[in-house]
């Protein structure tokens, strides 16, 4: 597909209209920039407009700026389907349910951590389970584990693994409502169980960052979010619900599976399988998917809990004096229920974000109280070599893109290439050199996570922020870094 | 060779292609590519076994499922197969049996590359051509 055959429509919105593809029942709008339109896969385009193709789909099938290759949907898609005729995809929302990322504030700055870094980066490792085969620290039985499904961090909250304000500072609380361990397989029970606090592998990771004044953009909500002094430590962790989101995923697209091929719903890419919202498949569906979200939840909290219990022995310091608080913890792998008004009326949506954030601007309720002035903080992850990013939701992005925005910076090399590429040691060192330490349980893997298979995160923070749907907070850059 | 990894359908994640002579020569292939993509399959002992038993209603469903069972112990037992044995493999009423022989994952004696979070249905194909089973499958990371 030529970008020519885009309409603009304005200077970060490209259009792909109904007549592009037989099916398709809404536009879909690439959200971008002049200069990351030209690299765009054509797969994307082809992805995106099967999603615009899905039955009971509002508005637009929308594609943001780190948007990428995925399975069904393209990485960075959302889409938005009417409760009464729509349906709910599991490849909307993806395999790792929920998975997210968790930002923390700290009260140590880096002339503090710098000495201890390299103990620091060795007592994390020690401590949070990552990579294939890790085991989780927490020994759960099933009653356990079914209240982890079905409270969220509220188990967490009554086990001990969580401080006042952690709960109200992450997305619904921590807790997605209609979870039902009845809803999930014995399967999905055995991959999970033992995983809770485990990072995984691939692009999940846990990162010390700093918070250097030059890098924050916007003063005021910077300091609403927590982030109050020079050079300040904050921890980033990105990861989902493990083996247990991934297995109720599978089961379900099996059963998704024969529901379309009895129903002949005419879906382009078995990815896309999807059911009624108000089918009994999609209803269980959608209990299994809030029990992997919830778990999710728990999964950075306790990861959270090891960090903090770190902190505590490398600085001995209380846990008062370190000020370690949750500043946001955002999904980027889920569907929701959310009302938006469309032509006038207000509907039900059942809203899809598959590497894609939830980003509400000021005054939305579901926004914990001491940011609701501010809007919603946005947390996008970049490469293991750039940082990450904090943004802040906004009114037009509630009114345009159902409340959402991008996610990451977005891949633009496979692993293969990255792996030809550079070797993971030349990475090790390249960051080094930069003053960025990593650890992780496979070197030549590094390779695979490069900066340089990355797009350039700036830029497409960059686009949200020119489309509005995002303000800027802060960049923060890489100190210590473990990847799984 | 029985099975390379390719970049071909996705950026972020790897797939599989392979192929046999034999249909149980395609699916012991496939699975032996999985396992390589998460680390060494020589490096497995043959410490115990589990064994496999599954039906579909398609060939390409029992495909999918086989490959499947092998990311659940993954998980479930922390068990990676070193060499796989397939007993009984029928096209006509899709079922498999076989086993596998391997160990529980230990991070000190095994090169543990990447995890495979699930099997994707995106480009994903078995088929004969020829005289050779083939079969496509990408991998989500």
């Amino acid at each position: 597909m030529k970008n020519s055959q885009f309409i603009k429509r304005s200077e970060n919105i490209w259009e792909i209209p109904v007549d592009f593809k037989r099916g398709m029942k809404v536009p879909a709008r690439i959200l971008s920039s002049p200069r990351l339109i030209e690299g765009i896969d054509d797969r994307v385009i082809d992805q995106i407009t099967n999603v615009a193709c899905l039955p009971g789909i509002r508005k637009y099938a929308y594609c943001m700026p780190d948007g990428h290759v995925g399975y069904g949907f393209p990485i960075g898609g959302v889409a938005a389907f009417n409760r009464d005729e729509g349906v709910v995809s599991p490849g909307g929302i993806g395999f790792d349910i929920n998975c997210g990322m968790r930002l923390l504030r700290t009260n140590l700055a880096l002339d503090e951590v710098r000495p201890m870094a390299e103990e620091l980066l060795n007592e994390l490792f020690r401590t949070i389970p990552s990579g294939v085969g890790s085991k989780g620290y927490v020994k759960l039985n099933r009653a356990q584990f079914n209240n982890i499904m079905e409270k969220g961090v509220g188990w967490c909250r009554d086990e001990g693994y969580a401080l006042p304000g952690d709960a109200e500072h992450i997305e619904n609380q921590g807790m997605i409502a209609g979870a039902d361990h009845k809803a999930v397989s014995e399967k999905a029970v055995a991959r999970g169980i033992d995983q809770m606090g485990t990072l995984g592998s691939g692009n999940h990771y846990l990162e010390i960052e700093i918070a250097a004044s030059e890098n924050i953009y916007n003063r005021e909500l910077a300091r609403t979010f927590g982030i109050d002094r020079e050079n300040q430590v904050l921890v980033a962790i990105h990861c989902g619900s493990r083996g247990f989101g991934h297995q109720i995923a599978t089961d379900y697209l099996r059963v998704f599976e024969k529901f379309v091929r009895q129903l002949n719903l005419g879906i382009k890419d078995k990815e896309l399988m999807a059911a009624p919202i108000n089918s009994e498949e999609g209803r269980s569906y959608l209990k299994a998917m809030a029990c992997a979200a919830n778990a999710a939840f728990v999964n950075r909290q306790l990861i959270v809990h090891g960090v903090r219990d770190v902190f505590r022995r490398i600085f001995k310091k209380s846990e008062e004096e370190l000020g370690i608080r949750t500043i946001y913890d955002v999904a980027h792998n889920i569907a929701k229920f959310e009302k938006y008004e469309i032509d006038g009326r207000v509907e039900e949506l059942l809203v899809h974000r598959k590497g894609a954030t939830r980003a509400f601007g000021p005054g939305r309720p579901e926004i914990p109280s001491d940011y609701r002035e501010s809007g919603q903080p946005v947390i996008v992850g970049g490469s293991m070599e750039s940082g990450s990013a904090l943004l802040c939701g906004t009114e037009i992005a509630d009114r345009e893109y159902f409340g959402s925005t991008l996610h990451g910076a977005g891949r633009v090399m496979s692993r293969i290439q990255a792996k030809k590429s550079v070797r993971g040691d030349t990475v090790k060192q390249r960051m080094k050199d930069k003053g960025i330490l990593v650890r992780t349980g496979h070197l030549p893997g590094l390779a695979e996570e490069a900066g340089h298979a990355y797009k350039d995160i700036d830029a497409v923070v960059e686009a949200v922020d020119a489309l509005g749907i995002s303000r800027k907070v802060a960049r923060f850059y890489p100190l210590l870094n473990i990847k799984g | 060779m029985p099975f390379e990894l390719t970049d071909i359908h996705t950026t972020a994640d790897i797939g599989i292609r392979a192929s046999g002579q034999t249909l149980p020569e395609l699916f012991r292939d496939t699975a032996l590519g999985l396992i390589s993509v998460i680390g060494e399959p020589g490096e497995f002992k043959e410490i115990r076994s589990i064994e496999i038993d599954l039906a579909a209603d398609s060939l390409a469903e029992l495909y999918y499922d086989w490959l499947s069972e092998i990311v659940f112990y993954k998980d479930a037992e922390r068990f990676l197969p070193g060499r796989i044995q397939i007993t009984d493999l029928d096209e006509e009423k899709p079922k498999i049996q076989a086993v596998l022989y391997g160990e529980t994952i230990n991070p000190l004696r095994h090169t543990l590359k990447v995890d495979v979070k699930a099997i994707t249905h995106y480009c994903f194909r078995i088929e004969k051509e020829g005289l050779f089973w083939r079969g496509e499958v990408v991998l989500d990371i």
